[in-house]
């Protein structure tokens, strides 16, 4: 084997048949999780149990193409913005969120899989995104609720991914969330300005809360009693904090300012319980999220179809650029 | 399947002075293209004065199998640091030698 | 400044700020479709240049011209009003088609620029001296994919020249005066022959073929568009309108 390494191996030192048991396996493992918790970074090619490459894997990658996807509900909308200040804004947040997809497809790389592969899977539907964007956006009012809710939820989940183990995931995630900071303010701006508009604008702002409330709650992903791999997750500093604590922390940090708003957030279980101090609230509707993260909800196949129909369309592109480079060669 | 093209890393110098920082990877089919690509998405925020890309290929780097035997060293090797030359001790005496 | 020197600069301004803002529009539809993920986030640079050069010609004619505000220029006015070249308004097409046209409009921009920054005329001469750099750029980015996808593959010459044939018509439409232009003492038909001598090499390095015998497809400068400008404002507008031109979005 070779003594020094190339940057740029997609298949690192990585034998992806390595016995997952025995005591070679106990050992390195230990060293592992004594490492993560000792509060150290993990590095592309430092060894690692398969099931964390693979939990990694799976969730960087399912990062990106939220990005990606999540580039068509706002997207859709910047021909129909109607100020330049909004055009302007959305057109640099849409971006952004194209710009985290690179970052993140990036960091997956790293773990020995490659855009090509990914893309190929995300494209043919074997491949999971965030639920969010498979919800329309029905009206302008509905960018603003987007760039506001969803972005917040976002930022809640991605502070704490910022802390994670795996280096190039948590570098990755602290550079999005510095990027993140501006949509929050973009979207929070966009919805105090319509609510403080003419009737019919409250009325749009107050009809997209309606429609993106339960399904941002949902973003958090299942509750904790339903939560597969949480437990691992929390020991190797994948996740640092539960499904139901940041779900907790958006409410009790979202659900004041928009009520101060004079807004009516679709839950008729929320209330502050003053002796408790706490936030509470309704559960979401699990079925409706299972049935649409496993690809039946609104629009799924549409979202999936433009992006199938967007990679189509440049295919000719790529292999014109990858012909003359290996020309040029 | 189609093509992703190659890879190259991005370092990026936030003001004159700095040193370049790595900053991640373009996917382009050549270095020109790969140096604007990288620029609208590393620096298009971030203050900027000088940009490099290189081949993710052309990176030779250590291994972590090798990190221990390169980096840390086996014995004292102190004496390559200011802090291996304490002073007060030896200042007193010397400064005292007469008294 | 007499009248009609006042009026011909006006209708200057328009030209400058209708082309730029739906050259700006048309390449933000890209944003989220194009053939590689890098170029996204590159090509949205672009689209959001141009966006802003239009808002800072826009800005000229509110604060020194007296016509009404940038957001009420773009998204109140109706396609007989417009004086963009009709390049600008075509669908975005295929890529081979978004950067045909880009090519020639960010030559043209160049060659306009030169002239632009000792026209005479204080405001205009510090704008195109501002907007030069980001303009470079542009260029060079244009220039990069022409030469990059003209001689790659048989489909990418023959998408690229398809695009060169649609699009080198209404380029030349670029250079159709505006209104009273004779007063502003434009150097057009100079401006005209350097954009000629700075792209005819560039698509003859990419093995196009200029059209030949193409003649101009004017009347833009004097509101005279295709149905595809009624198209593009019926979206670029329909939530503006959707309350008073008062309303604070």
């Amino acid at each position: 084997m070779s003594m020094m390494s190339v940057l740029s191996s997609v298949e690192p030192q990585l034998d992806w048949a390595e016995p997952q048991t025995g005591p070679e396996f106990e050992a390195r493992l230990a060293a592992f999780e004594a490492r993560i918790q000792r509060g150290e970074k993990i590095e592309p090619n430092d060894w690692m149990p398969l099931e964390y490459r693979k939990q990694l894997i799976r969730m960087i990658s399912q990062h990106a193409h939220s990005e990606i996807v999540g580039c068509l509900p706002e997207g859709g909308w910047i021909p129909h913005a109607p100020t330049f200040r909004r055009k302007l804004a959305l057109t640099a947040k849409v971006q952004d969120e194209a710009g985290h997809g690179q970052l993140l497809y990036r960091a997956a790389e790293t773990l020995g899989v490659s855009r090509e592969q990914m893309i190929d899977d995300l494209l043919a539907g074997r491949a999971k995104y965030s639920n969010i964007f498979n919800y329309p956006a029905v009206t302008w009012a509905d960018v603003g609720m987007i760039g506001w809710l969803v972005d917040a939820a976002a930022i809640v989940n991605q502070l704490m991914l910022a802390e994670g183990s795996y280096g190039p995931y948590a570098r990755a995630m602290k550079r999005i969330c510095y990027e993140e900071s501006f949509h929050l303010k973009q979207g929070h701006h966009f919805i105090v300005t319509m609510a403080g508009g003419t009737p019919q604008q409250r009325a749009m702002v107050q009809a997209a809360l309606n429609r993106w409330w339960w399904p941002t709650l949902m973003m958090f992903g299942p509750s904790d009693r339903d939560s597969v791999h949480l437990e691992k997750m929390m020991r190797w500093k994948i996740k640092t904090r539960t499904n139901d604590e940041l779900r907790y922390d958006f409410v009790a940090q979202y659900a004041p300012q928009i009520l101060r708003l004079g807004l009516t957030i679709p839950d008729p279980e929320l209330r502050y319980d003053e002796a408790a101090r706490r936030w509470r609230f309704g559960e979401p509707d699990w079925e409706e999220f299972r049935r649409v993260i496993s690809g039946h909800g609104p629009l799924n196949a549409e979202r999936l179809a433009v992006r199938r129909a967007a990679h189509e369309e440049g295919r000719w592109v790529r292999e014109a650029l990858a012909a003359k480079s290996n020309r040029v060669q | 399947m189609d093509t992703q093209l190659r890879t190259f890393e991005v370092f990026h110098q936030s003001k004159r002075g700095e040193p370049h920082v790595h900053v991640g990877a373009v996917h382009a089919p050549d270095a020109e293209l790969a140096l604007m690509l990288a620029r609208d998405q590393f620096a298009r925020r971030l203050d900027c004065t000088s940009l490099w890309v290189v081949p993710s290929d052309q990176i030779t780097a250590t291994t972590p199998a090798q990190a221990e035997a390169w980096f840390e060293p086996a014995t004292d090797k102190s004496y390559r640091e200011a802090a291996g030359f304490p002073m007060r001790d030896i200042i007193k005496k010397a400064e005292n030698w007469s008294k | 400044m007499n009248n009609t020197q006042n009026v011909a600069l006006i209708a200057r301004l328009f030209s400058l700020a209708d082309d730029e803002f739906l050259l700006g529009h048309r390449d933000s539809e890209w944003t989220g479709h194009a053939p590689l993920l890098e170029e996204d986030i590159a090509f949205s640079n672009i689209a959001q240049d141009e966006m802003g050069h239009a808002l800072m010609w826009y800005t000229i004619l509110h604060e020194r011209f007296d016509q009404p505000a940038p957001d009420r220029l773009a998204f109140w006015r109706a396609a007989d009003q417009f004086h963009n070249a009709t390049l600008v308004e075509l669908p975005r097409g295929d890529w081979a088609f978004t950067i045909v046209r880009q090519f020639l409009f960010d030559a043209y921009e160049q060659a306009r620029n030169d002239w632009l920054r000792r026209c005479g005329y204080a405001p205009i001469e510090d704008a195109a001296r501002k907007l030069a750099r980001e303009e470079i750029y542009h260029l060079m980015h244009s220039q990069g994919w022409v030469l990059r996808l003209g001689d790659a593959t048989e489909e990418s010459h023959r998408r690229m020249q398809a695009a060169l044939d649609l699009a080198w018509p209404h380029a030349l439409g670029l250079f159709e005066p505006p209104a009273g232009d004779e007063a502003f003492g434009a150097k057009l038909p100079e401006i005209q022959a350097a954009w000629r001598a700075a792209v005819e090499p560039r698509l003859v390095q990419a093995t196009l073929t200029i059209p030949g015998a193409a003649t101009a497809i004017g009347g833009g400068r004097l509101g005279a568009h295709t149905p595809h400008l009624a198209e593009l404002l019926t979206d670029l507008q329909k939530v503006a309108r959707l309350e008073a031109p008062e309303a604070v979005w």
